[in-house]
């Protein structure tokens, strides 16, 4: 018994063996985890605003017309890949590669065309029928970070 | 060499102490590790407003950096098989594609239902609650633009100009 007592003195060296109490912070957790997790959010949904270029043509055109310093930029979205079209400014084509669009050219193209027209900030997406709805949105993602952000969707 | 053993023991076992006088600890650390961490990804994905949309379960929304919050409107959900408005089926998607026609007419007699309600509570109560013009596109991410223009068209043609397009947020 001696031995013992002598050799857990040794082991333990100067400091006793202290417990925590942690009875207070598991209650603490017990209580929190479950009504965080009754609140948690874990898919946020977040939208992006659309407004349609209004129905009636006539006034509309009327409207373009006079205002013709705006600078309208196109971007056609096919199967093949996106064209973007913008005044006086030559952008080839920018193709698929292979089953992925071509991100890096097309934020290129949209930087170029700022860097042109700083004011310009409106953009006619304009996608073929085939096109999915991910793609579009996707699209539209990179035109608003590009400095677009009125964003039309013509059919 | 018995002393020897006797040291190995209490070297090893330090609970021994405790077995003896009836009373155990429970080896907590990892317990309180792990609750720590669940506390930690709980707390960053607390959100004290609440969710204003709801999506139904075949709807995957498309993913968007989108920071905008939505807003109380009513909703068109486009799922795998039906166009769902205010949680009410209205059409088939199948119906939609077959059919040459731009306008949806079930959809738009259905929306038009919705806007005459709205303008009669804006004529009541305070402009706030009357027809804005806003509506929520909750559209599946694998739809074609076919199927959107024609819901979209639908929607314009009885003034609902304003589209908010659901999207899910990611950083």
């Amino acid at each position: 018994m001696n031995i013992k007592n002598s050799m857990g003195r040794r082991l333990k060296g100067h400091a006793e063996e202290t417990e925590l109490n942690l009875t207070a912070v598991m209650n603490i957790f017990l209580i929190l985890i479950p009504f965080l997790l009754l609140t948690a959010v874990f898919v946020r949904i977040a939208v992006l605003e659309l407004s349609l270029p209004s129905l009636d043509s006539a006034g509309r055109s009327a409207q373009v017309k006079k205002q013709k310093t705006t600078i309208i930029n196109i971007l056609v979205i096919n199967d093949t890949g996106f064209e973007l079209k913008s005044p006086d400014i030559k952008l080839s084509n920018l193709n698929k590669k292979q089953t992925e669009y071509d991100w890096e050219g097309l934020k290129q193209q949209l930087t170029t065309i700022k860097g042109k027209y700083p004011e310009s900030e409106d953009i006619i997406i304009s996608p073929v029928s085939t096109i999915q709805y991910h793609t579009i949105i996707s699209v539209m993602d990179r035109c608003r970070e590009s400095g677009f952000p009125n964003i039309s969707i013509s059919g | 060499m018995k002393i020897e053993d006797h040291e190995t023991l209490t070297t090893f076992s330090p609970g021994t102490k405790r077995t003896k006088r009836g009373t155990f600890s429970l080896k907590l650390t990892s317990m309180i590790d792990m609750f720590t961490i669940l506390l930690v990804f709980l707390l960053k994905s607390y959100s004290a407003e609440g969710q204003i949309m709801s999506i139904t379960k075949d709807l995957r929304l498309p993913e968007s950096t989108s920071q905008m919050q939505p807003k109380v409107t009513s909703i068109v959900a486009i799922t795998q098989e039906w166009i769902i408005v205010d949680g009410r089926p209205i059409v088939k998607i199948e119906d939609i594609m077959a059919s040459e026609n731009m306008l949806i007419k079930s959809l738009e007699s259905e929306l038009s239902k919705i806007r005459s309600i709205s303008e009669g509570i804006g004529e009541i109560s305070d402009d706030m609650q009357g027809f804005k013009g806003n509506i929520t596109i909750q559209g599946n991410r694998d739809i074609t633009f076919d199927l959107l223009k024609k819901i979209m068209l639908t929607c314009g043609s009885t003034g609902y100009n304003n589209m908010l397009l659901a999207v899910s947020q990611i950083e």
